[in-house]
């Protein structure tokens, strides 16, 4: 198969069931962020604002682009999945998740919320892809800061399971509580197309489609847990042999 | 005299804070609430004259929120503009009769017609 014809065919995945093509996925959660852009584009260019105002607003079109941009990034990566050599690679969590959260901080500043690392009190190492690990824990994390309501702290915790056998990486939010469908659906291994999150409706669930091919391709998974005040996206990963000989 | 209270129902922070910036300059009173829930609350609060709401809302969808004021004389005729990326899907038409008088769209609207919405409606009542 050759490569323009098998990202036509991902882009064009579905509909399926419940699924959305890929492309009207994309379409639609690039829309808010680009009409916010607009609306303040806009503003500025009528004038008439304080400077405290104008920076504040230019803060605003350059984080609310980035935000958009990661999304168009993981886009194109997900559609080259197939063609594409992943290496795979013993990685330090904790390394990892402290570096999305250096990253992440001044997003988070701006919208008034935190975010932290809840680390692992042993050392710990998995085997990843660094750039697609770090691109599904971005995806949690851009998440938990859209849907949290108050301002409870979002936190990505590292954790082990199977006396050590795997690794799990994890986003807890403080948004609206998923329905049992979700869970279904991420049961699925989302393998079709992006299904849009009911409780959270400016959402195709085109983030987790494409994060759940990039555990995929590791050979990794990911799954929600549900919770009263919100729920905790993770991915489970093979804990690198690598320590143990150390 | 005071002036007319526009309530924001919107779940973008971002986007209802630039709402509230161009209602304030026009000499609007502006609340925001991010949800449905705190929609409903702020309604009871402070008795807006518009109600300009974004349809894809967390949790409950503006749809809801609609039949809820239709639900109650005092909420009932309270006008509202929504404002939305899937404004070509809706019909006004099919939207009045829960109170809807005007829908913008989020991807083509320009920053002041928000301002001409709330005041071609207050004109009419």
């Amino acid at each position: 198969m050759s490569a323009a014809r098998g990202e036509h065919e991902q882009l064009l995945s579905g509909p399926l069931v419940n699924g959305l093509p890929s492309f009207v996925a994309a379409a639609h959660e690039l829309k808010s962020p680009l009409a916010l852009v607009r609306q303040l584009s806009l503003m500025l260019e009528s004038g008439d604002l304080s400077d405290v105002e104008q920076k504040r607003m230019l803060r605003q079109i350059s984080l609310t682009s980035e935000r958009a941009l990661r999304l168009t990034s993981d886009l194109t990566k997900s559609a080259r999945l197939s063609d594409a050599l992943f290496t795979l690679e013993p990685i330090n969590p904790q390394q990892l998740c402290e570096d999305i959260v250096r990253e992440l901080t001044p997003l988070f500043t701006a919208h008034d919320r935190d975010v932290k690392l809840v680390p692992h009190k042993h050392p710990l190492l998995l085997v990843a892809n660094r750039d697609l690990l770090r691109r599904i824990i971005m995806n949690f994390s851009d998440n938990a800061l859209h849907y949290a309501e108050g301002d409870a702290t979002v936190e990505i915790k590292i954790g082990s399971l199977q006396s050590g056998k795997i690794i799990r990486l994890s986003v807890r939010d403080y948004g609206p509580a998923l329905p049992s469908d979700t869970f279904k659906v991420l049961k699925n291994r989302l393998t079709h197309a992006p299904v849009p999150i009911h409780a959270r409706p400016q959402s195709s669930g085109l983030g987790l489609f494409i994060a759940s091919q990039f555990a995929d391709v590791m050979n990794g998974k990911i799954g929600v847990t549900k919770h009263r005040d919100g729920a905790t996206f993770y991915i489970d990963l093979q804990a690198s042999s690598q320590l143990s000989l150390l | 005299m005071s002036m007319p209270t526009v309530l924001i129902v919107e779940d973008d922070k971002w986007l209802a804070e630039q709402h509230e910036r161009v209602l304030n300059k026009a000499g609007y009173e502006t609340v925001v609430a991010l949800h449905a829930l705190a929609a409903i609350e702020a309604i009871d609060d402070v008795h807006p004259d518009v109600i300009i709401l974004d349809v894809l809302l967390i949790g409950n969808t503006a749809f809801a929120l609609l039949h809820e004021l239709q639900s109650y004389s005092d909420t009932g005729n309270i006008p509202v503009v929504l404002c939305t990326n899937l404004a070509s899907e809706l019909l006004i038409d099919d939207l009045k009769p829960y109170g809807v008088r005007q829908i913008l769209d989020k991807t083509t609207m320009v920053p002041s017609d928000l301002v001409a919405s709330v005041q071609s409606i207050l004109h009419e009542d």
